[in-house]
């Protein structure tokens, strides 16, 4: 009978292949955790950014394909210089609060008082360096207090609509950086009346976007209603978005999908299976995510305890053929299956900045002619083998012992993470042998992970991820940029494979390979003129870092399986900064979305963004 | 899982409130008997045996003998199961013929209790898991029992003491338990060691304080004073006196501080503290089970170690209460 | 009677002082990057400035002090992580009734059913009533909690056609949870009942009423219960807190907005102020469990004085 019922439910579901919108537009999902603050100019936290995202309106934004399209900002221009930026704000937007009644007009001086906000030192926003990061003039000297006159920050209301921003040098991803919650707008005489208390609850922040927060009950309920007045209310679809919390969501969420208590849940890797055999149908993805990269480094500054042998390790990875041994032993393919058991390759990537990250004249940053060779490096059983014999002779020369003792640590409450590690100590000792390197898991504490791993060097070999700040390769150079001493002049490690330590090493063949990549990023961060040498010289920096296997790329963020109302493919498509975060443009159908309608949408929006 | 106590527990406490505040005058428990010559020389020894008569009271509790047996045999065969021909690794990740992991399998000839959500063999998994996570429990139980007799004995002998133990107990008793547990996984690595210290550190004084509670009672019980008039030494009235009616009783705490050093363990990895998966626990296989309940295909992860959890700790409770009715020279009449 | 009071109470509040202190001392041991969720973006300057903010920077006895003076005006403080710059108090204060009234609920029902359950056991000792009861008493403390409650959370709500999640304006999803809270405490009360009224049983003064005549329940319900309820009033109100502290189960589950997983959570987060301000409320309500439970005995069991049984504890 069962059986009968879950035929009759297929064959109707194929037949509503396209599905149609519900006729009540509420949107209702849990949620795991609570945010710790409402307060879009100080959070640098995704979830916490959710409602700032869909509450108050930023000076762009990005549509579906990812492109950047005005939104309070009718239009803008750049100087001939590129240091000054002019912003002209649509007419005849208001700051509602909570219940929906209309407080005042937002103007250009609301993005100066916010500004002035996040680079209060007392405030303690944690997206201050975004300000740093998009080269506005003087604004990390009045956060440390060497400016004290705001008038001097790069920042101004030339009148009600008009702002301008006045740049320290050339950059060329300014525009992206304004979706960051720093360069969000705020009611001035609101943040002067409540200081450090500004959005500690709804009723304590004004609302000039797509949704108001009708209600915050931390750890109970987040409830969004439309804003009938936002300017584009007519691409806002969903009436009503609820939130319920429920700290064992991953487990509670599915069944409640299931028993049309959500809309919306994620399957966890472990229940997959089951969903896969019973509803098939239904299940479908989340998109593709390229904010976040994902890359195994090689550590050059190891921390831990001698039994670990954390000398013979910084030999053997100051030893170019050992890296290669290991890169090329590395079954991307196998050990990924831990997080995404059906197609890795969809994720995988051979660069550490993501593929569809950035482009330039057509062509995708990780396709340029620097990245021509780069998949030589990836798994190769026989490669491995060769790599290892070379090791082998030259670290016996250099007074290594094996086996090598290889420490990868993972955290420990992140069961997908453990089972990838358990899969890699496998695949790579049975490839290798255990008389070549000995793998050795490593649980990091769930709770301060990266202080007590990567940053404190506890760790041989670790997957790190990165996150995108602006849309611009300068950005995935970050993570391994010289950190010095002041006083010493010494290099102190960059916190996550400490490689620009090296430079003042004894390591030769190491310290001149840090030499020219330093030279090369330095190189590159000084072209402002024509985008495409810029991105070449990033390019060509990037290469030599895994050309060399110092990083071995791994992925970008895993595309969860869900259930789920929405096609998310209606939402904005934003490399980074809070568009992405959107409700605005999605849609709730009246049944889950199948995986036949989600396979043609995604195919449509493909070919939209020209991937 | 503390609240398994067994009333002979209770009753002592109990005891032990009430004759610590009664201050009984000597005249009113002794007077002056006329000297006779014989009764002063005998010495009150008997053929009696404490542990003969104990295991003869306690063969006649037949459920307790029976679980006894299924106890030791859980035990036993957690070490002989890997040597059984064609065992898994409990970490080992079987591979399908298609190279890839062969997850989530049911039940079969090949894995008997299927495969987990990467490819362990589960049966592997759970006899590794009871290893450890009686391992634990044993290692608890020893170290509160050790910590807490030392602690207690020194707490009702050394009078001076006294003050100062029972503030400490008092604060102690107060402070939440999460908080210590969570402050040591602060400290230490996630591990066995980490565990074992974590749930020692809140147990022993409670051990601590029912010992101190014994030793004040039966020091000055009537038997030991008679003991003393009739010539035994201190050793002897400790090791025949005290010890006996105090070996059941501990014999109990340890008996039921073992399941519940099992349990705190499945309630530390709940809140995310608990051991790596590397190493198996029935903690750790529960609470991934746990995430199983919603899908009725692969309960069965969840089952197996729900069953020897609950086998674990009923035998334990019952045949340590068992043991300690068999230990009470009072039933051994 | 009054002059004990006073000095139980005095003791107590040095107590929960020098609780307070050693838990104030523990936490600000913990690594300091946990108090920024964005650390490695930090300068030096940044996180010095952000200890400043806090106040950490000043030495620790400064601290202590300070914090003690703030209480003594009722400032509990700032949270800074849970909830940013939220005041304690304004976090704690919804969910307390939350807590309590699930606690209670639960603690009502389990003393409904329990105590009944425990006097039949023992009036039908070795009886199939008592035989069931035990089995009932046995499963519960064998399985663990967490999976039961899963279970009755699953079957539960399908077979009461009610809300996975609890939902404050629905009395029925209030159901299950109280339930399920209530199961282990059933158990236990039953279990002692039984046991303190099969020993009572066997006392003389009961052989006296029935020599007198007097009927087997009347025995039971009006002589050996009430003293049989005597040692066990006094753990009720601990229990209570248990039944409070142990309810983090069931609260992440029906996403009840109380107070159960809240500890957990802050010292996971390193919120110093909320841990300070729930082990205060949670100790505060353990001492005070205490000297009720002591209370609660002298006015059950008449025999029992203060006058005799001096601060003990």
């Amino acid at each position: 009978m069962r059986k009968m019922v879950a035929l009759m439910l297929c064959l109707m579901l194929m037949v509503a292949c396209v599905p149609s919108l519900a006729e009540s537009t509420t949107f209702r999902t849990l949620y795991g955790s609570e945010v710790s603050t409402l307060n879009y100019l100080i959070t640098s936290t995704t979830w916490d950014m959710t409602t700032g995202a869909n509450t108050v309106d930023t000076l762009i934004e990005y549509d579906t394909a990812g492109n950047i399209v005005p939104a309070l900002a009718e239009s803008w221009e750049v100087s001939e210089d590129e240091l000054t930026w002019t912003f002209h704000l649509r007419d005849g937007q208001k700051w509602y609060d909570y219940a929906g009644n209309e407080v005042a007009d937002v103007t250009a001086q609301d993005f100066v008082d916010a500004l002035k906000y996040v680079l209060t030192a007392e405030y303690d926003s944690s997206v201050e360096y975004m300000v740093d990061a998009a080269n506005i003039v003087n604004g990390d000297a009045y956060f440390n207090g060497d400016v004290t006159d705001f008038a001097e920050v790069g920042v101004k209301a030339e009148d009600a609509l008009t702002l301008v921003f006045t740049l320290a040098q050339p950059t060329p991803y300014f525009l992206s950086c304004l979706t960051y919650g720093c360069f969000l707008p705020a009611y001035g005489p609101l943040l002067e009346e409540l200081g450090a208390d500004f959005a500690t609850s709804n009723e304590k922040m004004y609302f000039n976007g797509a949704y108001l927060m009708s209600e915050y009950e931390p750890q109970g309920r987040h409830v969004y209603v439309k804003n009938p007045n936002y300017w584009d209310a007519e691409h806002v679809y969903i009436e009503r978005i609820e939130q319920r919390y429920n700290s064992e969501s991953a487990t509670t969420a599915p069944l409640l999908a299931q028993r049309g208590e959500v809309d919306s849940a994620g399957l966890s890797t472990d229940i997959l299976d089951e969903w896969k055999a019973t509803n098939p149908d239904i299940i479908t993805r989340s998109r593709m995510h390229t904010d976040y990269s994902y890359f195994y480094a090689f550590n050059f500054d190891p921390q831990y305890d001698a039994e670990y042998g954390p000398e013979n390790w910084l030999i053997a990875v100051n030893n170019e053929n050992f890296r290669h041994s290991i890169m090329s032993a590395l079954n991307r393919d196998y050990i990924m299956r831990a997080e995404e058991p059906d197609d890795p390759a969809s994720i995988m990537q051979n660069a550490v900045t993501p593929a569809t990250f950035t482009s330039v004249d057509g062509t995708d940053f990780t396709k340029l002619a620097a990245f021509d060779e780069i998949e030589d490096n990836y798994f190769n059983e026989e490669k491995a083998l060769e790599y290892k014999a070379k090791a082998m002779e030259e670290l016996t020369a250099a007074g290594a012992t094996f086996p090598v003792k290889m420490l990868v640590t993972y955290r420990s409450d992140d069961t997908d993470w453990e089972n990838q590690t358990i899969l890699l100590e496998q695949q790579m000792e049975g490839l290798l042998g255990a008389d070549y390197v000995d793998i050795i898991p490593y649980a990091g504490p769930s709770d301060s992970f990266l202080s007590k791993t990567r940053r404190a060097g506890m760790y041989s070999f670790m997957r790190c991820n990165y996150g995108a700040d602006y849309e611009d390769p300068q950005t995935w150079t970050d993570p391994f940029a010289e950190r010095i001493d002041r006083e010493s002049g010494l290099h102190t490690g960059n916190t996550y494979n400490k490689m620009d330590k090296m430079l003042d090493a004894d390591f030769a063949e190491t310290k001149a390979l840090m030499t020219d990549y330093y030279a090369k990023v330095a190189e590159a961060k000084a072209i402002s003129d024509s985008t495409a040498s810029r991105y070449q010289a990033f390019a060509e920096a990037e290469a030599l870092l895994i050309n060399h296997a110092i990083v071995v790329p791994f992925r970008v963020s895993v595309r969860d399986y869900q259930v789920t109302k929405l096609n998310v493919f209606e939402a904005a498509y934003a490399p980074c900064g809070v568009c992405a975060l959107r409700y605005k443009g999605q849609k709730v159908y009246d049944d889950f979305f199948t995986a036949e309608a989600y396979a043609e949408a995604e195919k449509a929006w493909l070919e939209a963004t020209g991937n | 899982m503390a609240r398994l106590m067994h009333a002979k527990i209770a009753e002592a406490e109990a005891h032990a409130s009430q004759a610590l505040t009664q201050d009984l005058e000597e005249s009113v428990l002794f007077s002056v008997a006329p000297f006779d010559e014989r009764a002063a020389e005998s010495t009150g020894e008997s053929n009696y045996s404490y542990w003969r008569s104990t295991l003869r009271a306690f063969r006649h509790n037949r459920l307790a003998m029976i679980l006894l047996c299924l106890m030791l045999l859980i035990v036993l065969f957690t070490f002989i199961q890997p040597l059984l021909p064609n065992q898994y690794d409990p970490n080992l990740v079987t591979n399908g013929s298609n190279g890839l992991p062969l997850k989530n399998k049911q039940p079969s000839s090949e894995h008997l209790m299927g495969t987990n959500s990467i490819g362990q063999d589960l049966w592997a998994r759970l006899w590794a898991g009871t290893r450890n996570s009686l391992f634990i429990g044993i290692s608890v139980a020893l170290i509160e029992a050790l910590v807490g007799i030392v602690m207690g004995v020194l707490w009702g002998y050394v009078r001076q003491l006294d003050f100062l133990f029972t503030e400490i107990y008092n604060v102690l008793d107060n402070i939440p338990t999460t908080i210590i547990l969570i402050l040591v996984s602060f400290i230490l690595k996630p591990g066995m060691g980490t565990i074992i210290f974590a749930l020692s550190v809140t147990g022993w004084i409670g051990m601590a304080r029912f010992v101190r509670n014994q030793v004040l009672i039966i020091r000055d019980r009537d038997y030991n004073v008679a003991s003393r008039c009739l010539g035994a030494g201190t050793w002897r009235v400790i090791t025949r006196n005290l010890l006996p009616y105090l070996v059941s009783v501990i014999m109990l705490r340890m008996a039921l501080s073992i399941p519940g050093a099992i349990g705190s363990e499945v309630f530390i990895t709940y809140i995310g503290l608990g051991l790596p998966a590397s190493i198996p626990s029935l903690g750790n296989l529960i609470n991934e089970g746990r995430k199983l309940m919603m899908s009725p295909n692969l309960r069965y992860q969840l089952i197996y170690p729900t069953i020897i959890l609950s086998v674990v700790t009923v035998s334990f409770y019952i045949v340590g209460n068992a043991f300690s009715d068999a230990a009470d020279p009072k039933n051994h009449m | 009677m009054a002059k004990y009071l006073a000095k139980r109470l005095l003791r107590s509040v040095l107590t929960l002082m020098v609780i307070l202190s050693i838990v104030f001392v523990l936490v600000r041991q913990m690594p300091i990057d946990g108090y920024f969720p964005n650390f490695e973006k930090l300068s030096e300057e940044q996180i010095q400035n952000g200890l400043h903010q806090m106040g950490m920077d000043r030495p620790l006895i400064a601290q202590l002090l300070s914090f003690f003076g703030d209480l003594l005006h009722g400032n509990l403080g700032i949270s800074r992580i849970y909830r940013t710059n939220v005041p304690v108090t304004e976090i704690l204060g919804p969910k307390i009734p939350v807590s309590v009234r699930l606690g209670v609920f639960s603690l009502l029902l389990s003393m409904i059913v329990g105590l009944p359950m425990g006097t039949m056991m023992a009036r039908h000792k070795n009886g199939l009533f008592d035989h069931i009861g035990t089995g009932f008493i046995v499963l519960i403390e064998a399985v663990p909690a967490a999976v039961y409650y899963l279970f009755i959370q699953i079957y539960g709500t399908d077979l009461l056609h009610v809300s996975m999640l609890y939902d404050a304006s629905r009395p029925e999803t209030m159901i299950l949870p109280v339930v399920s809270m209530a199961l282990g405490n059933i158990a236990y009360y039953a279990m002692w009942l039984r046991r303190y009224m099969v020993d009572e049983s066997n006392k003389d003064y009961v052989m006296l009423a029935r020599i007198k005549g007097c009927g087997e329940n009347r025995i039971m319900f009006r002589h050996i219960f009430r003293n049989a309820f005597v040692p066990m009033a006094q753990y009720l109100p601990t229990s209570f807190l248990n039944t409070v502290i142990g309810s983090i189960y069931i609260e992440s589950l029906y996403s009840i907005p109380g107070m159960g997983g809240l500890l957990v959570d802050v010292i996971k987060r390193q919120d110093n102020a909320m841990i300070q301000a729930i082990v205060l409320l949670y100790a505060s309500v353990g001492v005070i469990g205490l000297l009720l439970g002591d209370l609660l005995m002298v006015f059950l069991d008449p025999r029992i004085s203060f006058s005799k049984k001096g601060g003990d504890r």
